[in-house]
């Protein structure tokens, strides 16, 4: 084992220290600046752990890719190409190059389908026209084109605005189902392992229930009972998801830091139990669990996609909405003719969900060293 | 064993109490009065409040959660507003057989493909394969599963034409039938469970014995008889065959893409226990005694990593659940998953709320087989419980 | 502590009864390194002994300094990152180094078994302890025994080592730490081996339980006249049961000869301090001669004699050269070049 030389920044010299040692007053280092340093060695320390894995530099590149994404959306509409409202606003933006067709009398009829239509059809769009005549149709969905990079919606809505618009709903999401995961797991499990006994057996077998309890299924029953926005959305999952396996987890945290020799000390030193769990117990609970916010934003991503795929969700766009217009007209069944309906947006879920759990499961690596390749 | 048994048998009537509990409450915390959904406004007010009165929503909140409980547990869940006057039991007990169907194989398939993956892939470390298998996995475990559904239909059904786009059976074939879908489907679980039994039954006889050759021909006559039977039970119809081939046919689809998603978390998790198993000293005595490397990956190693992927079962199960009623609903598979969503669109509440309960139901019935299954693989738990 | 030496005539270890015997294991300049990221670690350095049959060695020295790794070596069952550079290993005739995997596989355990620290985790707990056993046996008779006879066997081995038969169907963590490291040793007999390896055989047990094993295993080993090596870093349990000893220090091999000689009077420096800081019950009153400093770094040892740097006799040469194992009397030898300068210090028959 090789025993490595001490940082000389860390070492005083000799002098240095006889110096200390002779001079008549402390010289105390203001705490936050002490307080500081440390944080940042630990964290230079974590990232060369980090880095060690390519998943999870990967996952971070994924979300740095995003992250630009949602940026783009606020900077484009105001001074970039989607500046004209009436066309690109994801929700209510409209434009549809239109389709001349010459309508002919009969099927049979028809020389060129891209330009012909017979007159039945034709009914449908331009009632009244008689054969001989041109049908103006708007083209929606249409497909990339120079105002659209990603072509136009089945409501002619400019598909790469609203994957744009949808990114910022995704993080915001994933931002409160982390908090609110982690705020209420981090509160029970350290109430859990500090007070012990019949709490603690409640609190865990509510854990336990919790946990093998299927979220999705729960949620589309409540949000047939009650209509839920993005946020309601994201406190619920947290909910749902801080009372379960995570609870667990950082209980076991909370446990053994509660055994540790300090707290006795603290406790000696006149501290109240709340006072012990807040400023003792939370704090050194806190890495683990902004770890386990990780696996809550990919959770939270998804089941939002997939909620809003049903249809369930008050929000006005996101990843999951795109799918389900396009879906419920029809136009994902004819494979990949409309791929732009169909590959942005699930792409879109799928990486970003990813791209926190890679960096989840490398940030879980640098937390439990035994899962470290060696 | 048995105390075993019986402690989580009555750890998990507690726990449905408390499940059953919260859904009522969460029944009752919808926004305006229950009635307001259901009842046409323009009833004259006294027959209103006589329905009110059969319904039983003028009580008090816990006389109305005692009812519900209590009607729950004699089997009174309601009758369904969308399908009246079908009872909601009844429409329930219709579709429980097929979800379990798709929930029991996509949980099989998934585990057996994760683990075996999970175990080959901890034993040959590092390389390229393990970090492609790695993202390749996780990228499954984290794909947006409805759209990988539909990209799955659009390939292999659309696409390759290899299998129907969608259904439990094909309508038009189905038109003259001489039985109904229920029937075939009640014999194809039949066969499949018995088959399964006489399986698991050899198994277990022959790890009785002693001797290997005993053991070896137990195990000959066993497995031929099971597959044996299958076989025969199918020749003796040969009218219903052609129809339960094509509810097979159905299936295959939506029992592949829903394992897909759920055997890269098995795999992961495998991998895991694997390593932290192969660090320990009796795998080096297996290796000493001249065990051969497959038996040391597959009798000692894996074997012990096992358990904690067991215990896993029971977080997985939650996620085949829900992914069991995206793939019901994506696939028009008629069962509780797809029931769940249809009855929560179309707002027939007792429905919804039922369909729940039983997945609820479900979700700690596997729990509890979880928690069997443990104890039968691990000796330590076995005989510390007995004592 | 008893005279071990054995009735034939004197101790060059070649003869039993008048007759050279060619003994049952022999090592020859074995070299072994681990290959890591800083580099390559010298973990065995040109090790030779030689084991006659039916005795035991012991093999002695401070943690790291290479014992375990030589047994490893000898059973090919070092890990991936270690490099076999040079040496031979002879037993009863076949050059293990030279054998595949395969066939080192089929001669493990019925040509060399071996006892592994800490017997407790030895054993996997979801199988019982007959069971594994009875793997042992299933893998290397010939013709593959039937389940009578490997019972048969089974309760036969537990007879020997003192536990009750009833528990072969009883899984490991019904046994206590004790029992457990009997079955073990019982296990390890299983397939009749030429040689057992025990590596530190009572080191995670209480003194009282490490009696009890010790006795057992002197006794199994003169009933079934076994040649076995024990590995320790505790003198006293190699004092009382073996009849060689090697000393080993740094990778190397520095002092090799009987037992009951080594005891009376060391003759390597690193021999004789060990023993000098070991307070005797019974003896006279003594100065302690300390032993100052640590092992060395095996990324990059010492020039010359590992020991050097720690050694109060060294000298010019011993920082240059590095002193081979020489045979100073019959069946004794030494690697130091002031061997003599190591004082007469303890009465014969000290223990």
């Amino acid at each position: 084992m090789v025993i490595k030389e001490p940082d000389s920044a860390d070492v005083l010299s000799q002098e240095e220290s006889d110096a200390l040692a002779l001079s008549e007053e402390a010289i105390p280092e203001s705490l936050w600046k002490v307080r500081l340093g440390l944080g940042w060695k630990g964290l230079k320390k974590n990232w060369a752990l980090f880095v060690e894995n390519k998943i999870g530099l990967l996952g971070l590149f994924i979300i740095v890719l995003f992250a630009l994404m949602a940026l783009a959306y606020p900077v484009f509409r105001a001074v970039g190409p989607w500046q004209d409202d009436n066309i690109y606003d994801p929700v209510i933006g409209y434009d549809a190059p239109i389709q001349e067709f010459e309508i002919v009398a009969t099927e049979a009829e028809i020389t060129d389908p891209a330009t012909q239509m017979d007159a039945n059809t034709a009914q449908l769009w331009c009632f009244g026209v008689a054969p001989g005549g041109i049908c103006e149709i708007p083209l929606q969905p249409a497909p990339p084109s120079e105002g659209h990079i990603l072509g136009t919606d089945p409501l002619g809505r400019d598909v790469a605005a609203q994957l744009s618009f949808s990114t910022r709903s995704a993080f915001m999401l994933g931002l409160i189902a982390a908090v609110v995961t982690v705020g209420v797991a981090t509160v029970i499990g350290s109430i859990s392992a500090f007070y012990g006994g019949w709490l603690d057996n409640f609190l865990m077998r509510l854990a336990d229930l919790v946990l093998l309890l299927p979220l999705i299924p729960i949620l589309i029953v409540l949000s047939g009972l009650w209509t839920i926005n993005l946020p309601l959305l994201g406190v619920l999952i947290g909910i749902l998801s801080g009372f379960g396996g995570t609870a667990i987890v950082l209980k076991s945290q909370a446990l053994s830091i509660k055994v540790k020799p300090f707290i006795d000390a603290a406790r000696v030193s006149g501290g109240s139990n709340t006072h012990l769990i807040l400023k003792h117990i939370i704090p050194n609970v806190l890495p683990l669990s902004f770890l386990y916010m990780m696996f809550t934003v990919t959770e939270a991503i998804s089941l939002e996609a997939t909620l809003s795929f049903f249809g369930l969700l008050n929000i006005d766009m996101s990843w999951g909405i795109m799918l389900n217009t396009s879906q419920s007209q029809g136009y994902l069944r004819s494979g990949l003719e409309f791929w732009w309906l169909l590959i942005p947006a699930g792409l879109a879920v799928t990486l970003l969900a990813a791209g926190f759990f890679f960096v989840g499961r490398a940030m879980d690596e640098v937390i439990n060293p035994r899962l470290r390749a060696r | 064993m048995l105390k075993f048994i019986g402690r989580r048998l009555i750890q998990m009537v507690f726990l449905f109490f408390l499940f059953l509990t919260l859904v009522f409450f969460l029944l009752q915390a919808q926004p305006g009065d229950i009635t307001a959904q259901f009842l046409d406004p323009t009833i004259p007010a006294e027959v209103r409040a006589q329905i009110v009165e059969r319904l039983g929503l003028d009580g008090s909140i816990w006389q109305q959660w005692w009812n519900y409980v209590t009607n729950f547990v004699t089997g009174n869940l309601g009758v369904s507003f969308q399908q009246y006057p079908r009872t909601v039991i009844d429409v329930i007990a219709e579709r429980i057989p097929r979800t379990l169907f798709l929930f029991t194989f996509a949980t099989l398939l998934s585990y057996i493909l994760g683990f075996s993956l999970g175990k080959r892939l901890a034993w040959r470390r590092g390389g390229f394969s393990e970090h492609s298998v790695t993202i390749g996995g996780v990228l499954l475990y984290t794909v947006f599963y409805p759209w990988f559904a539909i990209l799955m239909i659009l390939f292999f059904a659309s696409g390759l034409g290899w299998f129907p786009i969608n259904g439990f059976l094909t309508p038009t074939f189905w038109r003259n039938a001489p039985y109904s879908g229920n029937e075939v489907f009640a014999q194809m679980l039949l066969s499949l469970i018995v088959m399964a039994v006489i399986l698991l039954a050899t198994k277990w006889l022959a790890s009785r014995q002693d001797e290997r050759s005993l053991a070896r021909l137990v195990r000959w006559l066993g497995y031929s008889s099971g597959v044996g039977f299958m076989v025969l039970f199918w020749l003796t119809k040969p009218e219903m065959r052609p129809f339960a081939q094509d509810i097979a046919h159905h299936s295959i689809l939506p029992i592949v893409t829903l394992s897909l998603i759920a055997f890269a978390g098995t795999m992961l998790l495998t991998r895991g226990a694997m390593l932290e198993t192969l660090k320990e000293d009796y795998i080096l005595t297996a290796q000493a005694k001249g065990v051969p490397e497959k038996d040391i990956r597959d009798k000692h190693a894996a074997r012990n990593a096992l358990l904690p992927v067991v215990t896993s079962l029971v977080l997985g199960l939650a996620f085949i659940i829900g992914g069991g009623v995206v793939t019901e609903t994506v696939f028009s598979w008629p069962g509780m998953g797809s029931l769940l969503l249809t009855a929560t669109v179309a707002e027939d509440v007792p429905v919804a709320t039922g369909a729940l309960a039983f997945i609820g139901i479900l979700a700690l019935i596997a729990h509890l087989v979880v928690d069997i299954l443990y104890a039968v693989l691990d000796p330590r738990i076995r005989i510390q419980d007995s004592n | 502590m008893t005279d071990t030496r054995t009735t034939a005539a004197e101790p060059d270890r070649g003869f039993v009864d008048g007759h050279r015997e060619v003994p049952i294991l022999q090592v020859k300049n074995l070299v072994m390194n681990y290959e890591v990221k800083e580099g390559m670690v010298s973990a065995v350095e040109d090790v030779s002994f030689a084991l006659p049959k039916g005795s035991s060695l012991g093999l002695v020295g401070e943690s790291g300094c290479g014992k375990t790794s030589v047994a490893l070596t000898l059973m090919q069952l070092t890990a991936n990152n270690a490099k076999i550079l040079g040496g031979e290993v002879i037993l009863d005739g076949v050059s293990l180094l030279e054998l595949d995997k395969e066939q080192m596989r089929q001669r493990r355990w019925t040509d060399v078994s071996m006892v592994f620290q800490g017997a407790m985790n030895s054993w996997n707990p979801v199988y019982t302890v007959g069971q594994q056993i009875r793997e042992a046996m299933d893998l290397h008779w010939d013709p593959t025994p039937s389940a009578k006879e490997v019972r048969a066997k089974t309760e036969e081995l537990f007879n020997l080592v003192g536990i009750d038969p009833e528990m072969i169907d009883r899984y490991p963590h019904e046994f206590s730490g004790g029992m457990k490291q009997r079955a073990i040793i019982a296990m390890a007999l299983s397939c009749d081996p030429k040689l057992i390896i025990a590596d530190e055989p009572t080191t995670a047990l209480d003194v009282i339980v490490q009696e009890q094993i010790l006795v057992e295993l002197k006794k199994v080993q003169q009933e079934l006249g076994m040649s076995i090596i024990y590995i320790s870093h505790d003198i006293a349990v190699i004092a009382e049961i073996t009849d060689l000893m090697g000393v080993m220090y740094a990778g190397k091999l520095v002092e090799l000869g009987p037992t009951g000689d080594i005891f009376a009077r060391p003759r390597h420096p690193y021999t004789w301090l060990i023993l000098s800081s070991t307070p005797s019950i019974t003896g006279p009153r003594r100065q302690l001669a300390p032993l100052e400093g640590e092992p060395p770094n095996l990324l990059d040892p010492p020039t010359g004699c590992r020991f050097h740097p720690r050694c109060p006799f060294a000298t010019e040469v011993c920082a240059k050269d590095e002193p081979p194992l020489t045979e100073i009397e019959p069946g004794h030898s030494i690697a130091c070049w002031n061997h003599e300068q190591v004082p007469v210090t303890f009465v014969k028959g000290e223990g």
